[in-house]
């Protein structure tokens, strides 16, 4: 090939430095991020094959064999389930309303800024207006914040053991994650119907319900259904601290070394999940545009044509009506426990004593070291959880470790069957490593290492693999299929294909996954301390048995800037300030909306 | 003698049952060869394409390359194949988020060790990365080198897609309507490029157009596909105005199954003879 002239020569030194200061110092200050955090956390990977561990680890394995499925048992286990139920459905009901409520005020194209306030003057008025938006805002991000385990402590010093403290718990914390992705949804609708409606003088009620509601009626729908499988997930942890549910029977059967009576409430816990996830994965493909010949259906619709010829959808309301009504009953909202004059008064009194918080030096000083050990368990769980993930992830990728049954060449069928068998073991696995929440592998990891922070960082690491995965898998598997085609026709061997065609495309979904996911797990490990996973937790806990109340105002003030700093630093990272958390809802709505998957290959 | 396809037919599996996509096709290429594939949209002509460079398989009928099955060889050979061919698509098929650069060095993909291919992701080597501004320069990119793939117009994608070829510098090119997305001053310079560059190097070129005066213009051979059979398969001196005229009349006229059923039998019929015809040349 002729050599080309001009261009060429100063570009290459340019474009491909190599090692620069800067590369080096970014290298370097993650080298020692790691080694920091692994000092902190408290890892020892010798401590997973010592002798003692791996015999309580066989002990337990053994004792699973076979489930508890005695009759008796398995009543216990139906009143568990259905409480966990309750609290999910109560606490999902409860959350979206004073969410809507909460991002109704939130959203400031209504409030603050925007087409509907262009022609407005300033004044005390206005003033006042953008003051209620973001307090709502500011409120939204607390209740955020927190953790929900956190929370559901609270409610359980508040209004006593079992179920109520949960719900109560669950409802104000979705509360917060729904309010959020509410307002974010209302302000990004097509503000061209809002002017319009705002010119012919609608009021902002409205202009909410005539411009912005049908607009994002279905995406706030999908989400909301996409939060319920969240909400169902926590609901049936809660049970460790005391907040009702199959958690505590997990607990109970744990600490009374009943291991058959764990496997089947494990089995049942996952067999409810995957219900739910499928349930609510066909209401949301009935909720994508064009899904039917009936084209979309919304629960909330305000169209009463579609209501005349859609009787079954009247069925689906009463069911839904149905079962918020029982659960607020199961769960005490309804049956006088909240009502009885003793459970509001505790709160207010538990509420009065927190206060002022206690922020002495020499109290804030022990803080420091559960502070940062907190952060190391966050970060070396995400980075065994990315190991776990990175390794699972590609032959549970169907489009990578299984034949094109279509593509040229011979296949051998020894070949084909190993593909599709490694296939769904790695499914099998990573579904089993999701499918077991963090708290029960904390309860695991304890039995092989011993109570600590290492505990702790395994079991975020075992979820966290799980979960992610799972998610790796399906972005490699969505990405467009064009260019991977192209580079299959060039000759190029499948892990060149995934390292020049698939990775370009999806990185950037990958890099957010696993952003959220550090966010998430930071959150947990605040809390894992409660059932002796090491962190700030373990004060927590001691701060609530022994009444410390103004400490525990402190400790949660500390978790809350701790979460809302790491929010700042993940949207620094990403270069788009403010902008992250509803790019991600926006992935995740995506995500949960789509059913393409296996479509994404398909021939045309 | 690099293709000799005998019957070879693609059935689509779809939810409204079979579809067949091309049925009884028989031609060879022989090395060197210039050739047009034309024929209206919906002929089977993409389809055709997947088959010859192997990213698709036949249902039935043998396609050999280089005088080797296809559904015979390993999936090392069938690599060793694919490396030979050079596609251009007619969607370009560029990673979006890769740079001009970047996707241009993908086609030394056949050529590389894994190693290689991940040390070339971060800093591939000076004498392959020269190559690969050869040949945007080639193409008139070399300014954009640096241009996400997604940020380059349909045209400079195009052009892109044939710089990607230039660098695997395969035997044999198959281009899939390279110069739809082009003007008229730019066709005729890739259209230059690609015939000489066929020429120079002794590479076998096969390209598909819907366009019957640029097929004449440039190809010496020219293949027709017709509702999934092949309709004549002439060269250019002998093909006539009627044959030209009769492999759109159906499309556009509508009336298509009516006429397809008597007439095009006898042209696919023919397709079997004009195999030995072309290989005996």
């Amino acid at each position: 090939m002729s050599k080309p002239a001009g261009v060429s020569h100063e570009y290459y030194s340019s474009e491909y430095k190599g090692w620069t200061l800067r590369r080096l110092a970014v290298a370097g200050s993650l080298v020692a991020l790691v080694i920091f955090c692994w000092r902190f956390a408290e890892i020892r990977p010798t401590s997973l094959v010592d002798p003692a561990g791996v015999v309580s680890v066989g002990n337990f394995i053994r004792n699973m064999f076979p489930p508890d499925i005695s009759l008796q048992f398995l009543r216990v286990v139906a009143v568990a389930a259905g409480q966990t139920l309750a609290i999910a459905v109560a606490s999902t009901s409860l959350s979206v309303g004073l969410g809507l409520l909460l991002g109704f005020l939130g959203t400031p194209i209504l409030w603050e800024r925007g087409v509907m306030l262009a022609g407005e003057p300033p004044g005390i008025r206005r003033l006042v207006q953008s003051t209620i938006s973001r307090l709502a805002r500011a409120v939204l991000g607390f209740f955020r914040a927190v953790p929900d385990l956190l929370w559901a402590l609270l409610f359980v010093v508040a209004v006593g053991l079992g179920p109520l403290a949960g719900t109560l718990a669950l409802s104000v914390s979705y509360a917060g994650v729904l309010g959020r992705v509410y307002a974010h949804l209302f302000e990004d609708v097509d503000p061209s119907a809002i002017e319009a409606l705002h010119a012919s003088g609608a009021t902002r009620i409205q202009v909410f319900l005539r411009a912005i509601w049908p607009q994002a009626a279905s995406t706030v729908t999908a989400y909301t259904l996409y939060s319920f499988e969240c909400c169902l997930r926590a609901a049936s942890v809660l049970g460790f601290i005391g907040a009702g549910g199959i958690g505590y029977e997990i607990n109970v059967s744990m600490r009374l070394f009943e291991y058959g009576q764990v496997l089947t409430l494990l089995l049942t816990l996952i067999a409810m999940v995957a219900v739910t996830d499928s349930v609510s994965r066909t209401l949301r493909r009935r909720l994508q545009p064009n899904a039917g010949r009936d084209g979309p259906r919304t629960f909330f619709s305000s169209n009463g044509m579609q209501r005349r010829y859609i009787s079954g959808k009247q069925i689906g309301v009463s069911a839904i009506v149905l079962a918020i009504g029982l659960s607020f009953y199961f769960t005490g909202l309804l049956n006088g426990t909240l009502a009885d004059s003793g459970a509001i008064a505790r709160m207010g009194r538990f509420a009065a004593r927190m206060f002022p918080p206690n922020f002495e030096v020499e109290f804030l000083r022990s803080l420091v070291l559960p502070l940062i050990q907190t952060i190391a368990i966050a970060v070396m769980g995400t980075l065994i959880g990315i190991i776990i993930a990175a390794v699972l992830a590609l032959p549970a990728t169907s489009t990578i470790i299984l034949n094109d049954g279509d593509a040229a060449g011979k296949h051998s069928w020894i070949n084909r069957t190993t593909r599709r068998i490694v296939y769904t073991l790695t499914r099998l696995l990573l579904n089993g490593l999701r499918s077991v929440p963090e708290l029960v592998w904390v309860l695991v990891c304890i039995l092989a290492v011993g109570l600590g922070p290492f505990a702790g960082t395994l079991a975020i690491g075992l979820h966290t693999g799980g979960v992610l995965g799972k998610l790796y898998a399906e972005t490699l598997e969505e990405v467009p299929v064009r260019p991977i085609e192209a580079m299959r026709a060039i000759g190029g061997r499948p892990l060149q294909v995934l390292v020049w065609a698939i990775w370009p495309q999806a990185r950037p979904t990958l890099v957010s996954y696993t952003v959220l996911r550090w966010e998430t797990n930071l959150r947990v490990s605040t809390i894992l301390g409660l059932i002796g996973g090491g962190g700030l937790g373990q004060i927590i806990y001691n701060s609530v048995q022994l009444g410390f109340y103004s400490n525990l105002a402190t400790l949660i003030l500390l978790v809350y800037i701790l979460v809302i700093t790491t929010d700042w630093i993940s949207h620094r990272l990403h270069g788009q300030s403010g902008a992250l958390s509803s790019t991600i809802s926006k992935l995740i709505i995506q995500n949960y909306m789509s059913w393409r998957k296996g479509q994404a290959y398909s021939r045309p | 003698m690099i293709y000799r396809l005998q019957d070879v037919s693609k059935v689509y599996p779809t939810r409204h049952g079979p579809v067949s996509s091309i049925s009884g096709v028989s031609f060879c290429v022989v090395e060197r060869e210039q050739m047009a594939l034309l024929g209206p949209s919906g002929a089977g002509k993409t389809t055709l394409f997947r088959l010859l460079n192997a990213t698709l398989l036949a249902t039935s009928g043998s396609l050999a390359f280089a005088g080797e099955d296809v559904l015979k060889m390993s999936a090392r050979e069938l690599r060793g194949m694919r490396r030979r061919i050079g596609t251009i698509y007619q969607q370009h098929h560029l990673v979006p988020s890769l740079t001009s650069l970047e996707n241009t060095l993908c086609g030394n993909l056949g050529r590389w060790s894994l190693l290689h291919t991940i040390r070339s992701t971060f800093r591939p080597s000076k004498q392959e990365a020269e190559q690969a501004m050869a040949a945007l320069e080639m193409v008139g990119l070399a300014d954009k080198y640096r241009a996400r793939a997604d940020e380059l117009s349909g045209g400079q994608q195009q052009r892109l897609s044939i710089a990607r070829v230039l660098v695997q510098d395969p035997d044999v090119i198959l281009a899939d309507e390279p110069f739809a997305s082009l003007d008229p001053a730019l066709t005729e310079s890739i259209a230059s490029l690609l015939l000489t560059l066929a020429q120079d190097r002794k590479r076998t070129l096969i390209v598909t157009l819907h366009d019957r005066e640029m097929a004449l213009r440039y190809f010496p051979r020219i293949v027709a596909l017709r509702e999934g059979g092949i309709a004549f398969d002439m060269s250019r001196d002998e093909v006539t105005r009627e044959a030209l005229e009769g492999l759109y009349v159906a499309n556009t006229t509508q009336q298509g199954s009516v006429a397809c059923e008597v007439d095009p039998s006898p042209a696919i019929g023919k397709s079997g003879a004009s195999c030995e015809q072309t290989c005996g040349r």
